[in-house]
């Protein structure tokens, strides 16, 4: 086929990445891989997909990455499209490098935006963690393209899609899952928050999230922190930033922030950023429209009194 | 058991600045260095080593100059560093990355680990590891928090945004680590005056890898037609005292003014 083809095990980021193929191709499929075909396949085709490619085996499970490449590279194999869109998903970064180098393509890292002009593919891309943006042509057909969450926005066509079932051979992977820890859900979705609070290291001790949530409380906004907050302190399962999520609140408040850009990604797509930490020197200030130099300790708790008094919104 | 750790000669991409005005990346004078997920990569190789014998080697590919970068890394105890200049201009693309680093592999030979960092420091693509373990024919294990070599075969945790797994893979086996996989240990001096007397061996891809530069350039399968900074205007406003609630009521005036919060009272 000519045209554009959508992998990722999230729904989510398929139809997303799927809005954006349906501005820039005349013909676009989703592929969709697993155990068995997941109930959504068919529905893809209201968010644009004129196929949905599947292929099911007892070998396509836990995001084995031996049998994924399989599956993935041998459904480009036989339906040969222009651009390959895979989601940056941890499986998608693995699996969409070890395809293409197995099909021969190039691969595009963190695309923000492309175009497919007569099978020909320029894409921007994030560069040095988020700092600046180059744009690539592709030489190879098919080319290929990883996509953050949230880059592009789903569009309902309410078309229908063809389901199509692909034969592909897949191989008994060496690499073996022998215990499978499925991680706490994270609650409610940071993407879709009005408000956040992000929350760094220098915030002292978990019992001090009580005023994030309590000023977060009066947004209906949602607590979020940095990476080493959640890897390393283990107080989120997940964290913002460029390995992370990324927001696009109306308000982020940072509490305790540095300011490196990997996680200063995360967050720069809000309206109005307001920085507080007691480093006047941090690198968050720089990035912040309103900076506050004091501790976060004792700051927030007075400025939560204080917007609870002037707004009567949020009394 | 033959270990190899895969470092890089990176660009210390927190030093990049932009032009607000040009949107140019001001490039001139940014530092290399060896990068920060490479003290961790080259942790896991040592522990490894140690919990089942055997030799580390360190190879990268990267300009003759960083030579003298390698130091610190030899002192965590490895045999040597292999530096595979780079043939290409500028940077080099992970395509070619990884098919100079699996004829390098490949020539070292018996090679029972290979260890990554999940993504460089200034590459950020995520995409060396994978393509190596594809061009080595390897199971690769992606984002491990913790390995070790249990009866033969390579046992590690992989973390992934849903899930940690507890996985095993034959050897030889490629695996990319986090940087929350191990705390890099900090060489003494000892070690560090014993790592001067290790080499930095410098191949050539053509010399000594029999590869062919103008096939590689080949490989590079992406062309830059065009590069700019990301300028996200911020007001900067800076407010500080030792007045809590006067700072508070400062910063309520200003999100007032912006209509990010209503008033009233």
């Amino acid at each position: 086929m000519s045209g554009i083809l959508v992998y990722s095990e999230k729904q989510q980021l398929i139809c997303e990445m799927l809005g954006k193929a349906r501005q820039a191709a005349d013909k676009v499929a989703a592929v969709v891989l697993g155990e068995s075909v997941p109930d959504y396949a068919g529905a893809l085709g209201a968010w644009g997909a004129d196929v949905v490619y599947t292929v099911s085996s007892p070998l396509l499970v836990g995001l084995n990455p031996e049998s994924f490449t399989d599956a993935l590279a041998g459904v480009i194999e036989q339906v040969k499209p222009d651009l390959v869109l895979v989601g940056a998903t941890k499986s998608g970064l693995e699996i969409s490098a070890r395809v293409a180098a197995r099909v021969g393509a190039g691969v595009a890292s963190f695309c923000v935006d492309f175009s497919l002009d007569e099978g020909s593919v320029t894409a921007d891309c994030m560069i040095y963690s988020g700092v600046g943006k180059n744009t690539y042509k592709i030489k190879t057909k098919p080319a290929m393209a990883t996509v953050n969450p949230a880059v592009f926005t789903p569009v309902e066509t309410g078309g229908a899609a063809e389901v199509t079932a692909v034969n592909v051979p897949i191989n008994p992977p060496a690499l073996k899952i022998i215990e499978y820890k499925e991680k706490a859900a994270a609650g409610a979705k940071w993407e879709d928050a009005p408000m956040i609070v992000d929350v760094g290291q220098g915030m002292r001790s978990k019992d001090d999230l009580v005023i994030a949530e309590a000023l977060a409380a009066l947004f209906d906004g949602q607590v979020a922190c940095s990476r080493p907050v959640s890897s390393e302190r283990d107080w989120f399962p997940e964290w913002l930033g460029l390995s992370g999520k990324r927001v696009h609140a109306d308000l982020t408040i940072t509490l305790g922030i540095s300011g490196s850009i990997q996680h200063v990604v995360g967050i720069r797509d809000s309206k109005i950023i307001v920085a507080i930490n007691n480093d006047e020197n941090a690198g968050i200030f720089s990035q912040a429209d309103y900076g506050v130099v004091a501790d976060l300790h004792e700051f927030v708790p007075v400025f939560t009194a204080a917007l609870k008094t002037r707004s009567a919104k949020l009394a | 058991m033959k270990i190899v750790a895969c470092i890089k000669y990176s660009l210390d991409a927190s030093e990049v600045k932009v032009d607000a005005a040009s949107k140019e990346l001001k490039m001139a004078g940014v530092p290399f260095k060896v990068g920060v997920i490479d003290k961790h990569v080259l942790e896991t190789a040592v522990s490894l080593q140690e919990a089942n014998g055997g030799t580390v080697h360190a190879i990268t590919v990267g300009p003759a100059k960083a030579k003298e970068s390698f130091r610190e890394a030899l002192a965590f105890g490895l045999e040597d560093v292999t530096l595979i200049e780079n043939p290409l201009e500028g940077q080099v693309a992970p395509d070619v990355t990884a098919v100079i680093l699996a004829a390098a592999i490949k020539k070292l030979g018996n090679v029972d680990v290979v260890v990554c960092g999940e993504v460089s420091d200034d590459g950020f693509t995520y995409q060396v590891p994978p393509r190596l373990a594809e061009a080595l024919n390897m199971p690769q294990v992606s984002f491990v928090r913790t390995v070790a070599v249990e009866n033969g075969q390579l046992v590690a945790d992989r973390d992934l945004e849903d899930s940690v797994q507890t996985v095993t893979a034959s050897l030889p086996a490629l695996i990319s680590v986090m940087e929350e996989s191990n705390t890099p240990r900090r060489p003494t001096l000892l070690e560090a005056m014993k790592a001067k007397k290790k080499p930095v061996n410098i191949w050539n891809v053509e010399a000594d890898l029999g590869l062919s530069i103008a096939e590689l350039q080949q490989k590079a399968a992406l062309e830059k037609v065009h590069a700019e900074g990301v300028v996200v205007h911020r007001k900067q406003q800076i407010i500080k005292g030792d007045d809590l609630n006067a700072l508070s009521n400062e910063l309520v005036d200003l999100l007032l003014a912006d209509h990010v919060i209503e008033g009233g009272a």
